[in-house]
């Protein structure tokens, strides 16, 4: 085998004109095109020209049986075929077949029928027009053929799949579908200005490999009458204007973003310092002095009163109050509140802007001294609003700027301090700081505050009841009635220093003698806020309460509130409590001003 | 392409005594019986690639398969002669010979030194396809068998040791012919049931 190999690469060689290389005979394919019958085709290459002419036979072998035997047919596929037909077929046995001449084998190959089965292309191709479209252009057509004759697919011995192809008549790529089981398509969208061409092939459904293609079909739809040779061309899709608009718009966008972006990278950059701040309080409001508008914003938001009725937020005031170093020299609550010194009239006394959080319990307590100048001055306000007023003393207080700025830095003065010592007691009541009820004539209110510049250590609370949407504070209507009535009783307006931010220690003392012998006031006077503004004390309307019995009127029908006591107790600088019992008189200690009230004081004022 | 086989109620709207047709029942199985023919075939040509290049498995072809002993119809003649009764019996001997070597089928070749996860799962499936078509068969003899139904047809198999040896080429050899033996079979079901179908519900005219 090696010595003859070798001869004839030598005899190759010395052969210029045929071929270069010598070529076995070889078993080009089986194939069994309906799993009954099957053929197998052979090359005889170039050998058989080269040395004596051999006769090439093929031999098969079933695999149960001994002998090899020979072609039965090498007629019926044509010229180096072997055709075995259905009485040799046995499907799904494994054959071996070998091509040799008398002494050589020259290939072989073994399968089973089942394995190389590919079937004959379908027939019968047509097709059928579906529907145009509107304008023409395009059709639907359905196109429909006959599985292979040869295929028995009515018995279900053979299962078919079915893969088509089209393409225009001058394009060299064809489109394929999906291999399908019916022997029916739609094609969709097909140009009527175009001509196409359709061809099918099938192969058994588990295979992989498909048998022929079949006869090409032409589709026309000129022929059928519905040709539009004058159609107009579709219109392709303008990418180029696409692309060349979205990306001058994206230029646009992004160029804008940037220019309307600058002065917030600065912000995004160089973050302010983080404060707490309360919803709907923007503290550039307050650095422009537009207070009108916070007091707006302060009055209106109902969690703004509901924050004035939490105990545990006065208590964490309080508490954080307490803690602050500076204020352990001061003397007296209301020496801190209305401390003259500026550093701490920022309206937080001795409270530094750090981060502490204690800033921003500061609360213009202002309005406790300067109603009438002073809107609601909310308690738990924007510490960073009062961090932002303390530094700009004219800002303080209770924002209410419209009319005098130049009242201001008076208030400021007087500015109580933020921290509100309430220890509890059992009127434990949130406070309002600020009690702005006053709707007096502001610029009155304002020269009359002015007038009260002088600080005293007097402490003066009163409890409010509820806030107006106008920001006004509407103090316990008890206490206000009470107090009307101890002014009508024998407070004279006049002598009250305006309409009653503070109550002057004179005051004070001639409207509880007054009122003490009043009793039993009928009429529970509505007075207009220009009188209440802050009661200083509970403690006030208290005794005037519990000389004059019961009032007319209760307390306060809108709400479950008691009213402020005195206060008993100073702990300075913790706080202080509150009783609910008659005030001590007052004392000699008392300040003469009319700023506040200290609770000693008041306690030693009051029976 | 992977065909799944969806499982359909077998009584919608919760019907209590319902019953599926002839024609229900043959379709599942024929689908049931195509989807492991797919599989089969997917996996031998799977293991083909990966294990049996250059090893000359193909060329020792002996392929004995142990359900070899049932006589089963060979060319289409042969099918269209034999009664449908005993078709269906034939069918059922052949799954029922499978349902062990499928078992071990699934559990010995994750043995196998890296075998690829789509092998294993295959395995796996067709076991479980498999029993499934066991039980829709036994559903359409009991309908159609007008007789007893024969249990009698079936073959054991005892390859279990070769796809334990040692010797990976020959435990690898002895995979081969496995899986050559399934697709075979599988193919055989696939296209008895076929025959059976277009014969009974469709009077030879699918």
């Amino acid at each position: 085998h090696l010595l003859f190999t070798l001869a004839l690469i030598c005899a190759n060689d010395s052969l210029s004109a045929s071929d270069d290389l010598l070529q076995w005979p070889q078993i080009s394919k089986c194939r069994s095109p309906e799993m009954e019958t099957f053929s197998c085709y052979w090359t005889a290459g170039n050998f058989y020209n080269l040395t004596a002419p051999r006769i090439i036979q093929l031999l098969y072998k079933k695999s149960n049986e001994e002998d090899w035997k020979e072609c039965p047919d090498y007629i019926t596929s044509g010229q180096n075929s072997c055709y075995f037909n259905a009485s040799y077929t046995s499907v799904w046995t494994p054959y071996c077949v070998q091509l040799a001449s008398k002494n050589e084998v020259y290939d072989k190959k073994c399968f089973s029928v089942d394995e190389i089965v590919l079937p004959d292309p379908p027939v019968h191709l047509n097709w059928t027009l579906l529907n145009t479209s509107q304008t023409g252009i395009h059709g639907d057509i359905q196109v429909r053929w006959d599985p292979p004759p040869t295929a028995d697919v009515r018995k279900g011995w053979i299962t078919l799949e079915y893969e088509l192809q089209y393409k225009e008549v001058n394009e060299t790529k064809w489109k394929e579908l999906k291999p399908r089981l019916s022997t029916m398509v739609p094609l969709y969208s097909l140009k009527t200005a175009r001509d196409y061409e359709i061809r099918i092939r099938s192969r058994q459904r588990t295979s992989e490999k498909f048998g022929e293609f079949s006869e090409i079909l032409y589709v026309s739809f000129s022929q059928i009458g519905i040709g539009c040779d004058h159609c107009t061309e579709e219109v392709e899709f303008p990418w180029f204007l696409v692309v060349v608009f979205g990306v001058c718009g994206l230029a646009v966008t992004v160029i804008s973003i940037m220019l309307s972006k600058q002065p917030r990278l600065k912000m995004l950059i160089f973050p302010p310092v983080p404060v707490p701040k309360i919803k709907g309080i923007d503290p550039d409001l307050l650095k422009k002095g537009k207070l009108d508008e916070v007091n707006s914003i302060l009055a209106c938001h109902d969690n703004y009163k509901t924050q004035l009725y939490n105990d545990d937020l006065w208590v964490e005031f309080i508490e954080l109050d307490a803690e602050d170093p500076d204020e352990k020299n001061r003397a007296s609550d209301t020496d801190r509140l209305l401390s003259e010194d500026h550093l701490k009239s920022h309206g937080c006394l001795g409270v530094k802007d750090d981060d502490s959080g204690r800033a921003s319990c500061c609360e213009p307590d202002i309005p406790e001294t300067d109603f009438s100048a002073s809107d609601t001055c909310d308690a738990t306000s924007d510490s960073d609003q009062f961090k932002k007023a303390t530094e700009k003393e004219e800002d303080l207080l209770c924002l209410d700027r419209q009319d005098n700025d130049e009242s201001l830095p008076s208030l400021a003065n007087t500015d109580p301090q933020c921290q509100h010592r309430n220890t509890q007691s059992e009127s434990s009541h949130p406070w309002a700081p600020f009690a702005d009820s006053i709707e007096s004539p502001r610029p009155l209110v304002h020269t009359q505050i002015s007038n009260q510049n002088s600080l005293t250590s007097t402490d003066f609370y009163a409890q409010v009841s509820d806030i107006t949407p106008a920001g006004r504070v509407v103090l316990s209507p008890g206490q206000k009635s009470k107090l009307g009535r101890a002014q009508r009783e024998g407070c004279i307006e006049q002598n009250f220093t305006m309409d009653n931010t503070y109550f002057c220690e004179a005051d004070v003392k001639k409207c509880i003698a007054v009122t003490s012998h009043e009793e039993n006031e009928p009429h529970v006077q509505e007075q207009s806020y220009n009188e209440d503004g802050y009661f200083t004390t509970e403690s006030l309307t208290t005794t005037v309460a519990n000389f004059g019995g019961s009032t007319a009127e209760p307390p306060s029908s809108e709400m479950p509130v008691a009213d402020y006591t005195s206060i008993h107790i100073v702990h300075s600088p913790q706080g202080l409590v509150l009783n609910a019992t008659a005030l001590p008189v007052p004392d000699k200690e008392f300040n003469v001003s009319c700023g506040y009230v200290s609770t000693d004081q008041l306690n030693k004022i009051m029976p | 392409t992977k065909e799944g086989v969806t499982s359909l109620p077998i009584c919608p709207n919760g019907s209590v005594n319902c019953q599926l047709s002839l024609e229900e029942l043959f379709d599942r199985a024929v689908k049931l019986s195509h989807y492991i023919h797919f599989l089969s075939s997917e996996m031998f040509n799977e293991f083909d690639e990966r294990y049996a290049q250059g090893r000359g498995f193909i060329a020792k072809a002996v392929n004995s398969c142990h359900t070899a002993s049932l006589t089963t119809p060979e060319d289409k003649e042969q099918a269209q002669q034999i009664h449908h009764e005993d078709l269906l019996n034939l069918i059922l001997g052949v799954l029922r010979s499978w349902n062990d070597p499928l078992i071990h089928l699934a559990s010995e070749v994750q043995r196998i030194k890296e075998a690829p996860e789509t092998i294993l799962w295959k395995a796996v499936e067709i076991e479980e396809q498999n029993k499934r078509l066991l039980e829709g068969m036994e559903k359409i003899v009991g309908r159609v068998h007008s007789g007893e139904v024969e249990n009698d047809i079936y073959t054991p198999w005892d390859g279990l040791p070769s796809l334990q040896l040692a010797d990976e080429d020959s435990r690898l050899f002895a995979f081969y012919n496995l899986l050559h033996c399934l697709r075979r079979d599988s193919h055989k079901i696939d296209n008895y049931l076929k025959v059976l179908k277009c014969r009974l519900i469709h009077d030879n005219n699918c």
